[in-house]
């Protein structure tokens, strides 16, 4: 199985290596998306980081294209493990210096270091060394055990995918979007919720006159609110008076419970301002 | 009185379930500013009563709680010290009371500053995020959203969470919500995970039409 194994990482690496480099060599994308890398403070100016990834791009392609010629050499895989180490030692003073920037790893635009960065760099370096150990011709190993063949690629096309730069966007959402349509929407049964969440009731409340014709006394937000009969009351607390007479206030609104914009541009709400400490109502706001 | 004063919050809220349904009947609509929980994002209020000195508005994570006053560290390195009253409405996911803060948690405020240094707060919101997010997952009981480059959970509460179609009222009608959708959401950051409690999802006009 470990013969192979090491027969097949050459293939999977090309697999890898060959769509990176392309991206990085032809990608329009190549010189914006250096300038925002860990590479552009390495190399203190964006033109050389963009340089640098074009060639790095080249490099790629060219170890593909020598991994997946007939094993001769183990050349091909030990220079793919050495440039996996270096994608380690890269990503890690990137993580130190920059950890905000993007890596540059892959073809992506904009790729964020993540521990997936550093999964990735590893699988290369550990498909490097495995190439490097390559007795037979890919296609030679997988002619003689197909079956074996086929699910160690699938195997290791899946653990690619999933160590890619945005898993979410490229499976785990379609996968999502899918169950969604099999099995129906998870909050379907919200669907026939007719109570009025508060939130819409202090939004009706914000936009009525009663608001307005108490506003200048309240000083907090929501205190507190429940339902009864039919009412929704809202609490505040705020100030009646100034100077030397001010006193701490309760306002409370009483709002239909089942009113919300939606239903209703005019509410009738019902103002009470009340002294804090005796109960008493303190203001007329008719 | 002794109901008001004494009684249970139950008897409390009936006394004043009572108080509020005497009041005066107000008609009419008028477009106003908010003191919900988008008001900790808005400009502070300038109150209309010139008696009143003009809010001032302090943030950042609590470091200590030394009975009702919280020692907040803010993200600019000031400090700041809260006072937290009776009359100082606390917003955790939804109103509730100062017993509900704690060490570590995220504050807003919005008061008055006293002689002695610290701020009398009027209002406090605390572990407050509004941030725009795609809707990237939908399960039962939690959204999986992404924030940038963050992934976050958040957790859709039960009677709590709303979201908002368009310009429409919020609603408790959660199924309109889709994957990939781009939304704004209102919630509280859990520090202990780095979860969210999702208080409203405002998605654009038209959504919620496509499933």
């Amino acid at each position: 199985m470990s013969a192979l194994v090491c027969a097949l990482a050459p293939l999977v690496l090309a697999g890898v290596l060959g769509p990176a480099g392309a991206g990085k060599l032809f990608g329009r994308g190549t010189a914006r998306q250096a300038s925002r890398t860990a590479l552009a403070r390495l190399l203190r100016d964006g033109g050389r980081a963009a340089l640098a990834l074009r060639t790095l791009g080249a490099v790629e392609l060219l170890l593909a294209a020598a991994l997946l010629a007939p094993p001769v050499t183990p050349l091909p895989g030990a220079a793919a493990a050495l440039l996996g180490a270096g994608f380690l030692g890269y990503l890690g003073y990137a993580r130190a210096a920059a950890p905000g920037s993007s890596c540059g790893c892959t073809a992506r635009p904009d790729t964020p270091l993540t521990w997936r960065s550093f999964a990735r760099a590893a699988a290369v370096l550990a498909g490097g060394a495995a190439a490097a150990l390559a007795q037979q011709p890919w296609w030679a190993a997988a002619a003689r055990r197909p079956a074996a063949a086929l699910c160690l690629v699938l195997a290791a096309a899946a653990a690619l995918t999933a160590l890619s730069a945005d898993p979410d966007r490229r499976w785990r959402m379609p996968l999502r979007r899918l169950r969604l349509r099999i099995t129906g929407h998870p909050l379907a049964a919200t669907g026939g919720r007719t109570a009025v969440p508060v939130a819409a009731t202090v939004e009706l409340l914000e936009r009525s006159r009663a608001w307005q014709s108490v506003s200048r006394v309240v000083r907090s937000a929501l205190l507190d609110h429940w339902d009864d009969g039919g009412w929704r009351i809202l609490q505040f607390a705020g100030v009646y008076g100034g100077g030397p007479a001010a006193r701490p206030v309760l306002v409370l609104f009483a709002v239909d419970a089942g009113a919300s914009l939606d239903t209703v541009r005019e509410p009738a709400v019902r103002v009470s301002v009340i002294d804090a400490d005796s109960g008493a109502p303190v203001m007329a706001t008719a | 009185m002794s109901a008001y004063r004494t009684g249970t919050p139950l008897d409390r809220r009936r006394f004043l379930t009572t108080a509020a349904l005497h009041g005066a009947t107000v008609v009419g609509a008028t477009a106003l500013g908010a003191v919900d929980a988008d008001a900790a994002f808005a400009a502070p209020i300038r109150p209309l009563d010139p008696a009143v000195a003009e809010s001032a508005f302090a943030e950042g994570r609590i470091t200590a709680i030394n009975d009702d006053v919280l020692a907040v560290a803010g993200s600019y390195g000031d400090h700041s010290r809260v006072r937290v009253t009776g009359a100082t409405s606390v917003w955790k996911a939804r109103a509730t009371t100062a017993a509900d803060i704690e060490t570590g948690d995220g504050l807003y405020a919005r008061g008055v500053p006293l002689p002695d240094g610290t701020l009398a707060a009027d209002a406090v919101w605390v572990n407050i995020v509004n941030l725009d997010a795609t809707i990237r997952g939908i399960e039962k009981t939690r959204l999986h959203l992404a924030h940038g480059h963050h992934e976050i959970v958040g957790n859709l509460m039960a009677e709590t969470t709303s979201a908002a179609y368009g310009t429409a009222s919020p609603t408790a009608d959660l199924s309109r919500l889709t994957i990939g959708q781009s939304a704004q959401v209102l919630g509280a950051w859990r520090p202990s995970d780095g979860s969210v409690d999702l208080v409203r999802v405002t998605v654009a006009p038209g959504a919620g039409r496509r499933r």
